[in-house]
């Protein structure tokens, strides 16, 4: 009768979605497997490469020390500013959640409101606010590794970054804690604890999936980020990854792809292999933290 | 420890927790605070625990107002329904957590840890962690890490609404008789009337925020002081109907459609000539007999609920229904006729607009 | 038996400003540090961005030499002929980047990756959130090198029809577009799918025993469901894009005509682009935007009533 041709309808419709998405979804697929392939070639003609695949894209790694700095400014970079945003977004996310004060709802409409303000556009005030903090004593020009923490410092690129993290994780964080059963804090008080303590070592064991969600997110920011170290370090080409690999692309044609596409995939490497072993967590911050309306 | 309460009131903007809460616990007494959800017997549990902060009124310990001490200040061990155990932590990590706390020496933990768990039958369970227990594995795990810091007062908040019919049963008796043993003041909370009444030396009945009556068990149920702890407390629930009571010949009856029943003296004269009070009796003081085998109210089974023991026959008399416990034996139907007698000592009677008992107060 | 009414005994003792400041202070250890880089980087910058933006300072008027000249940094903005341009290329990009990708694809693939094995579904989402974990530059580069001339860029490569020249310089638009559309739409994307997957199974049975199609479906059950996210990821988007300008700038640097409103700030006051670093025009500039976002989430924080977001803590200062 019908049977068959319902079928194939059937099986046209569970098979259309897969088709549409994979058409739709192409393009990223396709960008991906060039930057691959363009690091194994000296040239390529669209996707194909030109010649025998080489490994001469990749001789940068011991040829050129500066890459080794650059990655290093990067990893201290990517390093501080996560530890800075869990640690103040989950002392903050807690006492927005868990302890009343004056000013709290304040504090928290604010928050919300600087998360969608233009941060970017007061880089220019932040640039002069950075000025100044060079002209303190030591804090200023003189911490070792990075440098300070005023302008021209590693150190105050990763105080920006992290102040302009902190609406977000102050909110992420809330979120987690408010999960929390109030029972669970409740005992903890009961029990002896102060404050402090039933945060440290009852309430923040208890999400430390959201933790752990948050601070892959922060590095995974801290290591691809390049406006604000772009901006306020003015050895523009040497300061992270991310500057070095502009510096290289120069012009719309830059002439070696490859080798550019070799540093580029060297930037990637590590955040595709946290990327590979943590989507779930990744999913889940956001849509644990559009419960609070972020 | 003794513990008392003055006038306790927790407000929020305008709504009300509690209102004006006053009552003493003796050192060492089983008080449970009884009541429906909202009523307020909760917040004012937190209230003496400290998580909440009184708007008016005073919470006491031994005569000491300690409204603004600190919860782990206060002395006290909390049993909440959710267990709240620290998931990431073992059974003897949890146990010994509040004596961590207390900076108690290494080995006195140690011990006491030991000896509660065998006191709770969970010694056998130390490491493991709380996901890995069963309901009443954590119940005993949470009651122990609430002893284990040796309180003067002792708090619980349902703590058996999560477990199964069977097993609550057999934790009432061990709490109740670990609370004898151990003599800690206890104040336990719950909306179960057969918990309350099984368990506590003084039952707190609450609505609305208002506590209604504060009394042992037994003049809880036989000598209740209004209609809310009357229809409140007792399973079957007590009836109620709108009666009339005169004096005829020296006898008092208390009268409404179809239905004329005998009072005794002494609760008769209360409600004579007051023009319409409520009358409650509860079904175990009803008894029934077939149409043609006695005397009384004439009415007409509605529906039968075997319980078991007993059956729960519900008899309408006019347009007015009423319960009564009839023997199993006797394997009434629908639609039997029936006459039902009103034990004339266990009547009670109400202000219909006050709602409070004529009878004790 | 009855129960006993004691008379009112003195009200709890006032409360002190100490007390009330003890109480509070565990709050502000916990907040302050966050508090003191908020005030740093977000506060005092807001306030030195309208400041600057009422003076003519630059790298020309030195520190020494700079004037407050009042609103004629506005004046100048409004009288600019850059002006117009850009505000309307900054509204068209905004809106068909928005459309098309922000809210726009991310519903597509939403509604597309929720309707196929959970799996292949997860697999997907996870290849759209790509781009926005990628470095921008390497991300960007990638785009560079699809639009590059032949025989190297891909488009042209496989596409010969399009004539084989670089197409950015043509076609900048599509490719401004595109760059920031498949980072944008994973934001909303997660949003979508997750509000679709809470909704309760029920809703879809019931349609499907009344004899939904696939359509009707989407149309009657889905659609309401996610009228609050979609509402939230529009106007949330909408500033995010607003203010963005990081992908312009490297892919483009603003030439060809796709200079944004927040490029041309950063540009006037932070880059050497005319020569000096121009701060107080720029910084007007910024302050435009700034005005426009407080402006709408202070709009939107009344729509997704903020109040209900704050509850009080069930455990109270004492």
């Amino acid at each position: 009768m019908n049977a068959d041709r319902m079928t194939w309808r059937e099986r046209f419709n569970s098979a259309a979605p897969i088709i549409a998405l994979s058409i739709l979804t192409f393009p990223i697929i396709i960008g991906f497997i060039w930057i691959f392939i363009s690091t194994f070639s000296h040239t390529t003609y669209g996707l194909e490469p030109q010649g025998r695949l080489t490994l001469e894209n990749w001789s940068f790694l011991w040829k050129d020390p500066k890459i080794w700095d650059v990655t290093l400014n990067t990893i201290i970079l990517s390093v501080g500013q996560t530890i800075g945003v869990v640690a103040l977004s989950a002392l903050s996310g807690y006492a927005l959640s868990r302890l009343s004060f004056p000013g709290r709802k304040t504090f928290l409409a604010m928050t919300l409101i600087l998360h969608s303000f233009p941060a970017v556009t007061l880089l220019i005030a932040i640039y002069f606010v950075l000025r100044w903090i060079n002209r303190i004593p030591i804090l200023g020009n003189d911490i070792p590794i990075i440098g300070g923490f005023g302008y021209n410092t590693l150190g105050g690129v990763i105080l920006v970054q992290l102040a302009l993290q902190l609406p977000l994780g102050m909110w992420l964080m809330k979120g987690f804690f408010d999960n929390v059963s109030w029972d669970l804090q409740r005992a903890a008080l009961i029990d002896g604890c102060s404050h402090f303590r039933a945060w440290w070592q009852i309430i923040l064991p208890v999400i430390r999936p959201g933790v752990a969600a948050l601070a892959i997110f922060s590095f995974v920011t801290g290591w691809g980020s390049f406006l604000i170290p772009y901006t306020f370090i003015t050895d523009q080409e040497n300061s992270v990854l991310a500057a070095y690999l502009r510096g290289m692309m120069g012009e719309t044609a830059p002439v070696s792809y490859g080798t550019v596409a070799a540093v580029g995939l060297f930037q990637l490497i590590p955040v595709m292999i946290f990327f590979i072993f943590t989507q779930e967590y990744l999913m889940n911050i956001f849509s644990g933290g559009s419960k609070g309306g972020t | 420890m003794e513990v008392s309460l003055e006038n306790l009131t927790k407000r929020w903007g305008s709504a009300i927790g509690t209102e004006n809460i006053t009552l003493d616990i003796k050192s060492g007494e089983f008080v449970a605070f009884l009541g429906p959800s909202g009523c307020g017997k909760t917040t004012t549990l937190l209230m003496v625990a400290g998580i909440y902060k009184p708007t008016e009124g005073f919470v006491k310990f031994d005569g000491r107002i300690v409204n603004r001490v600190q919860p782990k200040d206060r002395n006290i061990g909390m049993v909440f329904q959710s267990y709240a155990l620290y998931p990431h932590m073992t059974v003897y990590d949890n146990l010994a957590f509040p004596m961590k706390l207390n900076n108690t020496p290494a080995n006195e933990m140690k011990k006491r840890a030991q000896r509660i768990a065998e006191m709770m039958g969970i010694s056998h369970l130390m490491d493991r962690k709380p996901s890995q227990l069963s309901g009443g594995q954590q119940q005993r795990v949470a009651l122990g890490r609430a002893l284990t810091k040796e309180p003067s007062l002792l708090l619980f908040d349902e703590p058996l609404s999560n477990l199964d019919a069977r097993l609550r049963i057999s934790m009432r008796g061990e709490i109740k008789r670990l609370q004898l043993d151990l003599g800690i003041t206890s104040i336990y909370v719950t909306h179960d009337q057969i918990e309350a009444m099984t368990m506590a030396d003084r039952v707190a009945v609450m609505q609305g925020g208002h506590l209604q009556a504060y009394c042992p068990p037994s003049e809880l149920y036989d000598q209740p002081v209004n209609l809310f702890v009357a229809s409140f407390v007792g399973n079957p629930p007590m009836n109620f109907v709108n009666v009339e009571v005169h004096r005829e010949n020296g006898n008092y009856h208390a009268q409404a459609e179809g239905i004329d029943a005998l009072v005794s003296p002494k609760r008769g004269t209360v409600a004579a000539g007051r023009g319409q009070v409520v009358l409650g009796i509860r079904p175990e003081d009803v008894s029934i007999v077939p149409a043609d085998q006695g005397k009384g109210i004439p009415g007409e089974v509605y529906v039968v609920e075997p319980m078991g023991r007993d059956d729960l026959v519900e008899v309408s008399i006019g347009k007015v229904k009423v319960h009564a416990l009839a023997d199993r034996e006797k394997n009434y139907n629908i639609g039997d006729h029936v006459r039902l007698k009103f034990d004339a000592e266990k009547i009670h009677f109400f202000d219909p607009s006050t709602e409070k008992s004529l009878l004790w107060n | 038996m009855a129960v006993t009414t004691r008379t009112a005994t003195a009200a709890p003792p006032k409360e002190g400003v100490l007390r009330k400041l003890r109480s509070a202070s565990i709050g502000f250890w916990f907040m302050s540090p966050a508090v003191i880089l908020v005030v740093l980087f977000f506060f005092i910058p807001s306030i030195i961005v309208f400041g600057l933006s009422m003076t003519n300072l630059s790298t020309s008027t030195g520190f020494q030499n700079y004037d407050w000249v009042g609103f004629e940094n506005y004046h100048k903005i409004f009288t600019h002929p850059d002006a117009g341009p850009t505000a309307l290329r900054t509204i068209f990009y905004v809106g068909a980047t928005l459309a098309l990708f922000n809210v726009g694809m991310a519903l597509v693939v939403a509604l597309l990756s929720t309707h196929i094995p959970r799996r292949a579904g997860f697999i997907f989402r996870a290849l759209w959130l790509l781009p926005r974990l990628t470095p921008s530059v390497i991300y960007i580069m990638m785009w560079k090198f699809m639009a590059a001339a032949s025989p190297y860029g891909i488009l042209n490569r496989y596409f010969p029809f399009l004539g084989g020249q670089n197409l950015l310089p043509d076609a900048p638009w599509v490719f401004v577009i595109l760059t920031n559309g498949f980072i944008g739409a994973s934001f909303g994307m997660i949003l979508f799918a997750s509000a679709i997957e809470s909704i309760p199974r029920d809703f879809m049975n019931a349609a499907l025993v009344d004899g939904c199609n696939a359509w009707q479906r989407i149309r009657y059950v889905i659609l309401p469901a996610l009228r609050w996210p979609l509402l939230f990821v529009t106007t949330y988007q909408t500033l995010s894009l607003l203010t963005s300008f990081e992908q312009i700038f490297i892919l483009t640097d603003g030439q060809f005509g796709t200079e944004v409103w927040a490029l041309w700030s950063y540009h006037r006051a932070l880059s050497n682009y005319w020569g000096n670093f121009q701060w107080g025009f720029g910084a007007a500039l910024a302050v435009v935007l700034v005005v426009i976002g407080a402006v709408a989430a202070v709009i939107y924080m009344r729509f997704f009533q903020f109040n209900q977001l704050v509850q009080e803590p069930l455990v109270e200062a004492l």
